[in-house]
C-alpha cells in the first residue's frame, strides 16, 4: 500500500514549462503538508541557477536551498521531496534521487529545535520527470531507516488542493536571557548560548497548553466539525507556559555577559480539509513557534558572522550592543488561496528585496502589493536601553547589512554549521 | 435573585496554587548592595508578572482556567466571576481508586475533617493580540555574574461554601503577592557573595481557627539554624513554647497526595471511641505510622513485634519533628542496644526478643529521647492505670510501648472514667501480618479499643512511657 500524493494542477503546468525551457537536469523541491491518510503538494519550485552555472547536479546547492525554503515556510508546509527532470536511466536517476531525498530531510531536521513526534510522518518523495516522454515515476523513501528501499506511490493532480485548508495563529512574546561564557564572547559564542537558551524555551512551548478559539479542545477534536465542508476556516491559538521543573540547576555563575531576546512574533500553521485534529493544530502551531525565532536568530547570527569576517564589526568593545532581527511577511501562493509562503526582512530592505528573493528560492512572481505586511512591524531600538543593571555605556544599533545572495549565505551557513552539508555525503548510499 | 447565606455543611474547600516562576538576572558586582538592588528589581517584574493578565491559573485535572487579572475570564464559559468555588469540584477528573487504604462504602467512618483541596497551576499566557512589534537581540559583554533560578511558588487559600471564584482568587492573588515579598525577604537575607539560597514556602496545620498557614524557609538550611523564626511564629500565633509547630517534618500533609512511603498514617482516627459514663477519651497528639510483622519485606513473624512497636514510636518522633533519622530497622535497633552494651555483638542478624527496657534504650541512644518505665506487677493491675495513662496522654502525648506475657503492642490512647474506673485502651497491634488495608485494620481490630480483659491477667508488665522534648 503506497502513499498517495494529491498534487495541486498549478504543478503539472510548472514542471511542464521546466521541461520545455531548462537544459537538462533540473531539480527542485515539493512542498506541501503529509498526514496519515494522504499527502498534498501545494507547490513545487526549481533549484535557483548557480552563479559559476554548472550543468552538473549540485547535490550540497539544492541541499543547501531546501533549507533556505524551508525557512520560509509556515507551520504546516514542509519540503516533501525532490523532483528531477531529466531523461538519464531511471534507475541512476532514482539513486540520485534516494541521496538527494536524504541529505535535504537530514539538513533540514538538523536545524529543527523541536522534538519528533510519534505521529510525524517520515515519508519523503521524489518525482522523476523524463523531459521528452514527460512520463513521471513516482516514489517514497522512508527517511527514518538508512536502509529504506523506493516504494511506489500515487501522484494525482487536482484543482484547489488548499483551497479550502484552515489556518491555526497567534502572537507571542519572547523573553529569553541567557550568559555569555567567561572569555571572549564571539559570535560563536554567542551561537552555543542562544541555541542551548532555545532549547530550553522550546521545550517550554512544546509542553505548554494550547487553546484554541479560547478552548482547551481535546486531542482528538475534530477542529472542522459543525463547519461547512469546503469552508475555509481561521482559528487564534492561545499558549499557556510555565518554567520546566526538573531545570538547570540553580546557580550564580561567572559569566562573560548577557543575550537577550525580546519581543513578540507571528506564528501560524496550514492544516489540511481531511477532518484536521485540534492534535494537529497545536503540534503544527507549536514548531512554527519554535522556527519562526530560531530562524531569526540564526540570520541574525549569519549577518554578525559576515560582519565581523568583514571587519566592519565596531573596534572598540560596545558594552551593550542590540539587533533588530528581522520582521515577518507573508505572500499568498496563489492569489485566492488561503496558503501563504512567508520570508523575513531586515530593517535596512526594502519590499523589492522580499519578492526577489521570493522569486529566486521559490520561483513564484510576487508584486510588492500582494505582500501581506500587516502581522508584524519592524523591530523598534528604544533609545533608553531599560536594562536590569543601570551601568551600561555606550549603546549603538548595529544594523547589518543583509547579504542578498544565497552563495555568501550559504558559505556562512556551512561556517557555523560544524557537520555541513558535504559531511552529509560521506556515506554513499 | 438574592441568596441568603446559607450555613456551611462542611468545612469548605482549599485552594492551593503551585507553578516555578523564573528569576533570572545578572549581576554587574558581587557587592551585597548591589546584588540587593538588581534582586529586588527582578523581583518586581515578578510581582508584575503575577499581576498582569498574561497570569493564567489553571485548574488541575480539568479543562478549567482562569485568568485572574482580566476580570476573571474563565474557559469554560459556563464559569463565571460569581461561580461558586465548590462548583469547580464538577469539573475536576477524579481517581476512581483511593491511593493508601481503602474506605469501606456502607460505614460512613469518622474523618478527621474533610478536607477538600482544589490544585491549581500557575502559568504566563505568552500570547496577545497583534500586529506586534518584531524581536530585538541585545548583547551585553562585561565580566559578570548571572543568577539562574525558579522560586517554587505555592499558596494556599481557604474559602467557605459562599465564597465566589471572584472572592477566591482576589484572595489568592494577594497571596501570591505576598509570598513573592516573603520569597524576596528570605532569598536577599540568606543570599551571601555568589551562594544562593532557594526560598521554600511549606504549610503548617494550627489548631482552629488559624488553620493553614505558610511559611517561607531557607532550602537547605536545617531547623536547628532556624530556632529564632520559629519562637518569633510561635508568638505570632500564640502557640505553646514547648511542642513543635513548624518544624519542616511538621509540614502538613495534603490528603490528595499519597504518602511516598506507603505506610498509614492514625488509623485510630477512622474509630468511634467508647463513651463511658462520665469517661473522657485521651489519645496519642499528632501523626505515626504503622508498623508491623512482614513489613519492609522483613519477616519477623513471631518475634519482632516490639521492634515494630519501637518502630511506631519512632515514627512519630520523626513525623512531629523531633528527630530527622528515619525510622530504624530491625538491624539498627538491634545494632544500637550493642552499642550501649546492653547486648552482645552477636544479637545483630539475630530473631530475638526484646521488651521495654530495651525500647527505652534505644530510644535514648538513638533518639536522645528519655523514656519512663511503668511496672505492674500482674495485668488485672493494668486496670487502675487509667489516670496515669491519661495524664501521659495529655502532657506528654507519646504512643505508649507496653510488654509482657509474650506479647508486646502499642497503646495509643485511654478512656477512662474518673468516678466509675471504667476503663478501655486504645491498641495498635504489631501483630498483624496483611497489607496496608484500613478497612481489615479497623474492621479486624488489629487498631482497636479493648477492654481490661485483654491483658493476661496473671502476667507483669512493663510499659515504655517516652518523654517528649520540650523544645520547639
Amino acid at each position: 500500500m503506497g502513499r498517495g500524493y494529491i498534487v495541486e494542477d498549478a504543478v503539472e503546468g510548472y514542471l511542464s514549462n521546466l521541461c520545455e525551457q531548462q537544459a537538462a537536469p533540473v531539480t527542485g523541491l515539493l512542498i506541501g503538508q503529509s498526514s496519515a491518510q494522504r499527502d498534498f503538494v501545494v507547490m513545487a519550485t526549481r533549484t535557483p541557477q548557480r552563479e559559476e552555472s554548472t550543468s552538473a547536479l549540485d547535490k550540497e546547492w539544492v541541499t543547501e536551498h531546501a533549507r533556505q525554503v524551508s525557512r520560509m515556510l509556515p507551520g504546516g508546509l514542509s519540503v516533501l521531496g525532490v523532483f528531477i527532470i531529466t531523461d538519464a536511466d531511471a534507475k541512476d536517476t532514482l539513486t540520485t534521487l534516494r541521496q538527494l531525498v536524504f541529505a535535504v530531510e537530514n539538513l533540514i531536521s538538523s536545524d529543527n529545535l523541536w522534538s519528533p513526534a510519534d505521529d510525524d510522518i517520515t515519508d519523503c518523495v521524489t518525482l522523476h520527470v523524463n523531459p521528452k516522454t514527460r512520463k513521471t515515476v513516482c516514489r517514497t523513501f522512508d527517511v527514518k531507516d538508512p536502509k529504506s528501499m523506493a516504494k511506489p506511490a500515487d501522484w494525482k493532480y487536482q484543482l484547489g488542493v488548499c483551497s479550502s485548508w484552515s489556518m491555526v495563529s497567534c502572537c507571542l512574546n519572547v523573553d529569553m536571557l541567557v550568559p555569555l561564557p567567561d572569555n571572549r564572547a564571539s559570535t560563536e559564542n554567542m551561537d552555543k548560548c542562544l541555541k542551548e537558551g532555545l532549547k530550553v524555551w522550546t521545550h517550554q512551548i512544546e509542553s505548554g497548553v494550547c487553546l484554541i478559539d479560547g478552548k482547551k479542545l481535546p486531542d482528538d477534536t475534530d477542529l472542522t466539525s459543525g463547519q461547512k465542508r469546503n469552508v475555509r476556516q481561521t482559528y487564534t491559538a492561545q499558549l499557556l507556559i510555565t518554567p520546566d521543573d526538573q531545570r538547570l540547576p540553580d546557580v550564580v555563575q561567572r559569566c562573560g555577559g548577557s543575550v537577550s531576546v525580546r519581543g513578540a512574533i507571528h506564528s501560524r500553521a496550514y492544516l489540511h480539509s481531511n477532518k484536521p485534529k485540534a492534535r494537529l493544530a497545536e503540534k503544527l502551531l507549536k514548531r512554527d513557534v519554535v522556527s519562526t525565532v530560531a530562524t531569526r536568530v540564526q540570520m541574525m547570527l549569519e549577518e554578525l558572522l559576515i560582519s565581523e569576517e568583514e571587519g566592519k564589526g565596531s573596534k572598540d568593545k560596545q558594552q551593550t550592543e542590540q539587533f533588530c532581527l528581522p520582521r515577518r511577511i507573508f505572500c499568498p501562493v496563489k492569489v485566492s488561496g488561503p496558503v501563504c509562503v512567508c520570508d523575513y526582512q531586515f530593517s535596512d530592505e526594502g519590499q523589492s528585496e522580499v519578492t526577489d528573493r521570493l522569486k529566486e528560492m521559490l520561483d513564484m512572481d510576487a508584486a510588492e502589493e500582494d505582500l501581506d505586511t500587516r502581522q508584524e512591524t519592524p523591530a523598534e531600538i528604544l533609545e533608553k536601553v531599560v536594562e536590569a543593571e543601570p551601568t551600561v555605556e555606550a549603546v549603538e544599533a548595529l544594523e547589518p547589512k543583509r547579504n542578498n545572495y544565497i552563495g555568501v549565505a550559504m558559505a556562512t551557513a556551512v561556517a557555523l554549521l560544524a557537520t555541513a552539508a558535504s559531511m552529509l555525503y560521506l556515506n554513499d548510499v | 435573585m438574592v441568596v441568603a447565606d446559607s450555613p456551611c455543611s462542611d468545612t469548605g474547600t482549599i485552594l492551593r496554587v503551585r507553578g516555578p516562576l523564573e528569576l533570572t538576572c545578572r549581576l554587574d558586582s558581587t557587592d551585597a548592595l548591589h546584588t540587593h538592588k538588581v534582586i529586588s528589581r527582578t523581583f518586581q517584574t515578578l510581582h508584575s508578572q503575577v499581576k498582569s493578565e498574561s497570569c493564567v491559573l489553571t485548574v488541575c485535572d480539568s479543562p478549567v482556567i482562569i485568568w485572574p487579572n482580566r476580570g476573571i475570564h474563565a474557559t469554560p464559559e459556563e464559569i463565571s466571576p460569581d461561580t461558586l468555588c465548590e462548583d469547580l469540584h464538577q469539573w475536576i477528573q477524579t481517581d476512581e481508586q483511593e491511593s493508601a487504604g481503602k474506605r469501606s462504602a456502607k460505614k460512613k467512618s469518622k474523618k478527621s475533617s474533610a478536607v477538600n483541596v482544589i490544585n491549581l497551576r500557575l502559568m504566563m499566557e505568552v500570547t496577545k493580540t497583534g500586529p506586534v512589534s518584531a524581536p530585538i537581540l541585545s548583547k551585553t559583554v562585561q565580566k559578570s555574574h548571572f543568577l539562574s533560578t525558579t522560586l517554587p511558588i505555592d499558596c494556599v487559600i481557604r474559602t467557605t461554601c459562599n465564597d465566589t471564584i471572584k472572592d477566591a482568587f482576589e484572595r489568592l492573588l494577594a497571596a501570591l503577592t505576598h509570598q513573592l515579598c516573603e520569597m524576596e525577604k528570605v532569598t536577599l537575607q540568606h543570599m551571601k557573595g555568589t551562594s544562593l539560597v532557594k526560598p521554600e514556602p511549606l504549610h503548617f496545620l494550627l489548631p482552629e481557627p488559624k488553620g493553614l498557614v505558610t511559611v517561607v524557609y531557607p532550602a537547605g538550611v536545617p531547623d536547628s539554624q532556624l530556632e529564632t523564626q520559629r519562637k518569633e511564629l510561635h508568638q505570632q500565633f500564640e502557640l505553646p513554647d514547648d511542642w513543635p509547630f513548624f518544624r519542616r517534618a511538621n509540614a502538613y500533609h495534603f490528603p490528595n497526595e499519597p504518602y511516598k512511603d506507603g505506610y498509614l498514617r492514625n488509623p485510630h482516627l477512622f474509630l468511634t471511641h467508647p463513651t463511658l459514663e462520665n469517661g473522657k477519651v485521651y489519645l496519642v497528639q499528632g501523626i505515626y505510622s504503622y508498623h508491623h510483622y512482614m513489613q519492609d519485606h522483613m519477616d519477623d513473624n513471631g518475634w519482632g513485634c516490639a521492634y515494630r512497636s519501637l518502630q511506631t514510636i519512632c515514627s512519630w518522633f520523626q513525623q512531629q519533628g523531633y528527630t530527622e533519622r528515619p525510622v530504624p530497622t530491625h538491624k539498627e535497633i538491634q545494632q544500637a542496644l550493642v552499642d550501649v552494651g546492653d547486648k552482645q555483638a552477636s544479637f545483630v542478624g539475630s530473631r530475638q526478643w526484646i521488651g521495654s527496657i530495651e525500647v527505652q534504650a534505644v530510644l535514648n541512644q538513638l533518639l536522645e529521647v528519655t523514656s519512663k518505665i511503668m511496672f505492674v506487677s500482674q495485668g488485672s493491675e493494668l486496670a487502675s492505670k487509667g489516670r496515669e495513662l491519661a495524664n501521659h496522654f495529655l502532657t506528654e502525648g507519646t504512643p505508649i510501648m507496653i510488654g509482657g506475657g509474650v506479647l508486646a503492642h502499642t497503646i495509643l490512647g485511654v478512656a477512662w472514667s474518673e468516678t466509675t474506673g471504667q476503663i478501655r485502651y486504645l491498641i495498635l497491634d504489631p501483630h498483624y501480618t496483611g497489607a496496608e488495608d484500613l478497612q481489615v485494620i479497623t474492621d479486624k481490630g488489629w487498631c482497636g479499643w479493648k477492654g481490661p480483659e485483654f491483658w493476661d491477667q496473671t502476667a507483669y508488665y512493663n510499659l515504655c512511657l517516652p518523654q517528649r522534648p520540650k523544645i520547639i
